[in-house]
């Protein structure tokens, strides 16, 4: 069986391949040698073949992801389900679970039976999540248990997988002589270390990527390789660290493209302004053109409440930049566990920005809808403005205006004066 | 005399004294950036109880909250309200649009009551006498014009929006241009009609020196209305607004001579690719004198979350260059804002203005996010959201979601993995 980048190798149009390539107007020729030389990936599990697939890289509309999860033994699968439905309705492209508490592979399959886009997860979280259940320590997982775990789900159908595997020993010492502000704010690499230094061995992930890709291949699960160095504050950004591990990145994206395995790349995480540019090239120069995942960015970190904004700010540069794939954040990041509104919230901010970005990108048809929402503020047409809004719901206030022309300028109206020269309805005054 | 006039006199007056403080610069800095045209100092003479705030160059970045009545919808409570909301949220500035009620009555309470600078256009206030005395706008003498200007630099406002960049020839390039929302700056359509309307060209342009004459008078910093600014990206950057920004900056360097602290209006709608060139753009054609925007509303297509697409083009903006931002509020392109939307508008607002300080290396930005990211290292929750933009919002979904206290976590024993990799480190660790 050959997986969808070898076929693209091979030259096989598939039909995956024409609905991507149709959906996002481009030719299938070129998302295929894309495919093929690993610009471009679809995430498309053999176990799950999501009926809304979609494409993130080089040409492509930039996506976006929403992330949810059990996080306590408490909580409730039905919230949890409703944050997926409210994720999608507010437009997402592929949702990530994250759950590391409660029934996690329960929750998982609903979430796959659900979900018509790509779905993916971070097998340490459940992997260590067992660990603790069954041996008393996360620190008593062994590999073998980890493997178990990811192929459980991929054998469920999950179609990318976030995977520290660039997080080896020698980002330990780097780590500790960086002095960063906030050293280690990625959970499943913050675990990893913990069991590295415990143990006083090499990650698993790094030492053992050869049975990653094994499984990834069989499963068709498409690699998100995560960065267990993100900055955690605007200070951290592009320390010695994250590049570090981005070089160790960059060589695992070769070997996943030599087996065959789509791959992507996992980014910040909070980057100033003035460093997002440099940080996208760095990605892409590095990881040879890999898509980049990138998560916000979070623009500063003084704004807790409103990180949707940080990020949207930090999303559109991103996206600008080059980044395929916005992570959202919502407006409860740093304080709190995000609820279904805020989960609605994050989506549609993540979405404003990689249309900006797209539009600055110069992606084909970004330009066309902002063109015909002016063209329906120009007629004035209100229930055209609604169809056309990115987020129709926040404008049920919105209403066409039924209130009589105004006759307050019995002796001629400057604003059909106006209008007239220019042969447009009149504006309001 | 002005702040311009005496910073070139080599006066350091009190403002510039304490300002410099404020923004991090030696007085004689700053002076020399005021005499330079590159910082305004913003407050009228009159204006007697207000804090002057600096804008410009190397400063930073302000932000502005709109506020007003329309006609059918006359509340002055609800926007003296507004005003303190938008004060709670750390705006910089307020500008008074309303177009409906008393409004000499409301420039006064508003003067007499706040201490911020206060802003207005002056043609909305004299449209709205122009109907009522003659029927029409367009009816409105060139007289009335200057009168109101006059009126209201007496009263205090301190800076104001003045159509004065707009002249025939840029309307006639504007509809040789085809723009697909042509006007959408409401005074810059009310001149537009009335120079059409009276075939003559607009007062405002024709006899700038007194535009220039009143604002030297009072002090009040001219702010050159952006007429023609576009309306949709589409229409960015096109010859009818480019027009337009050589016609601001001769008026900049009048006013430069003339010893007129000055500033330009921007847009508007700008797609993320153009905004440097926008600033880029302006800096030069205009002296360098500071640039005042609107969004930069960076698409089209986000109606209900345009101080999101605000936000993000006032970053990018600010980054570039631009000194003072228009904040945008999600009500934009829908009605007027409520009390909350200015909220919202703010606070999005100054987010994105930060960040851009942040990159711009403006004294201060930095220190306040690693203060902020120290914070978090130690998991001070209550330093957390002491230093955070709204406080009040960082507690409230804090306290709403999270036990007070919950205890650490004990799951994993005495093997925590967390644990040793805070030792390792030397932070406190995480939870997992």
């Amino acid at each position: 069986m050959l997986t969808l980048m070898e076929m693209a190798q091979k030259g096989q149009e598939i039909p995956l391949f024409t609905l991507v390539a149709q959906n996002e107007q481009m030719k299938v020729q070129l998302l295929m040698e894309r495919v093929a030389n690993g610009r471009i990936v679809i995430p498309y599990n053999s176990h799950h073949k999501p009926q809304k697939p979609q494409g993130f890289g080089l040409g492509l509309s930039t996506k976006v992801s929403a992330s949810i999860g059990l996080d306590a033994d408490e909580d409730s699968l039905t919230d949890e389900l409703f944050k997926v439905d409210e994720a999608i309705r507010a437009g997402t492209h592929a949702i990530m679970d994250l759950s590391t508490a409660g029934n996690m592979d329960e929750a998982r399959r609903a979430i796959i039976s659900r979900v018509p886009l790509p779905l993916g997860t971070l097998p340490v979280y459940q992997a260590f999540a067992e660990a603790v259940r069954s041996k008393g320590s996360a620190l008593a997982l062994e590999p073998e248990d980890f493997f178990k775990v990811m192929e459980r789900q991929a054998a469920d159908g999950v179609d990318f997988m976030a995977l520290h595997s660039a997080l080896h020993t020698g980002l330990l010492t780097t780590a500790k002589e960086d002095q960063r502000v906030l050293n280690l704010v990625s959970r499943g690499g913050s675990l990893l270390m913990g069991w590295m230094l415990y143990h006083n061995k090499e990650n698993f992930l790094y030492t053992m990527f050869d049975r990653i890709l094994e499984i990834a291949k069989k499963y068709e699960v498409t690699l998100s390789l995560a960065d267990g160095m993100r900055p955690g504050a605007g200070a951290d950004s592009l320390c010695r660290s994250q590049v570090e591990e981005l070089v160790v990145l960059g060589k695992l994206v070769k070997r996943s493209r030599q087996a065959g395995v789509q791959i992507m790349i996992k980014g910040p995480g909070h980057t100033p302004p003035h460093q997002i540019t440099a940080t996208v090239q760095l990605q892409k120069q590095v990881c040879e053109g890999a898509p980049y995942f990138v998560f916000g960015p979070v623009s500063t970190d003084v704004a807790p409440g409103y990180d949707e904004i940080t990020a949207a700010i930090g999303g559109a540069m991103a996206s600008a930049a080059g980044a395929d794939i916005l992570c959202y954040v919502t407006p409860a990041e740093h304080i709190a566990y995000p609820n279904a509104q805020d989960v609605y919230r994050g989506v549609v901010a993540a979405r404003i920005a990689a249309h900006v970005g797209d539009l600055a990108k110069g992606y084909k048809g970004a330009e066309n809808w902002d063109l015909q929402m002016s063209q329906a503020r120009r007629e004035q047409n209100v229930e055209s403005q609604k169809a056309l809004a990115l987020d129709r719901e926040r404008l049920t206030d919105f209403h066409s205006s039924e209130k009589p022309f105004c006759t307050k300028c019995e002796k001629g109206c400057a604003m059909a004066v106006a209008g007239e020269f220019f042969q447009e309805l009149p504006w309001e005054c | 005399m002005t702040q311009l006039i005496k910073a070139r006199q080599g006066i350091i007056t009190p403002e510039v004294e304490r300002l410099a403080k404020v923004e991090g610069f030696t007085a004689d800095e700053l002076s020399a950036k005021v005499a330079a045209g590159r910082v305004v100092i913003i407050k009228n003479k009159q204006h007697k109880n207000c804090i002057a705030i600096a804008v410009g160059e190397g400063l930073r970045t302000k932000v502005n909250a709109n506020i007003g009545t329309s006609p059918d919808c006359v509340d002055f409570a609800d926007e003296l309200h507004k005003i303190n909301v938008a004060i709670a949220a750390g705006a910089d500035t307020i500008m008074e649009l309303s177009i409906g009620g008393n409004v000499d009555d409301f420039h006064h309470q508003v003067i007499n009551q706040f201490t911020l600078p206060v802003g207005s256009v002056p043609s909305y206030q004299g449209g709205m006498e122009s109907i009522e005395k003659y029927g029409s706008v367009v009816g409105m003498k060139a007289e009335d014009m200057f009168e109101m200007i006059e009126r209201q630099a007496k009263r205090g406002i301190d800076f104001m929006a003045i159509h004065a960049a707009l002249n025939m020839s840029i309307i006639d390039r504007l509809k040789n241009q085809g723009r697909i929302t042509d006007i959408v700056s409401r005074g810059g359509a009310f001149i537009t009609g009335w120079m059409l309307h009276n075939e003559q060209d607009n007062p405002l342009y024709a006899q700038f020196n007194r535009v220039l004459e009143i604002c030297k008078k009072y002090d009040v910093t001219l702010s050159i209305g952006d007429a023609i600014r576009p309306g949709c990206i589409e229409d960015s950057l096109d010859r009818a607004q480019v027009q337009g920004l050589i016609v601001a900056g001769e008026l900049v360097q009048r006013a430069l001579e003339a010893g007129v602290q000055v500033m330009v209006e921007g847009p508007g709608h700008v797609p993320l690719d153009q905004i440097p060139a926008t600033i880029q753009l302006q800096k030069q054609l205009c002296h360098h004198v500071p640039y005042y925007i609107l969004g930069n509303l960076v698409t089209d297509i986000a109606p209900g979350h345009d101080h999101i697409t605000g936000a993000i083009g006032a970053a990018t903006a600010a980054m570039a260059g631009a000194d003072f931002i228009c904040y945008v509020t999600p009500a934009e392109h829908l009605r007027l804002p409520t009390a909350e939307d200015v909220h919202a508008g703010v606070i999005a607002t100054r987010i994105a203005t930060h960040a851009a300080d942040i990159a711009t290396g403006v004294r201060g930005a930095r220190e306040w996010d690693l203060a902020m990211a120290r914070a978090r290292k130690d998991l001070d929750w209550e330093k957390q959201i002491e230093l955070s933009i709204d406080p009040p919002t960082a507690r409230r979904i804090r306290g709403e979601r999270n036990e007070e206290g919950a205890e650490a976590c004990s799951m994993c024993g005495g093997f925590c993995a967390m644990k040793l990799v805070g030792e390792h480190l030397g932070k406190t660790g995480g939870s997992c």
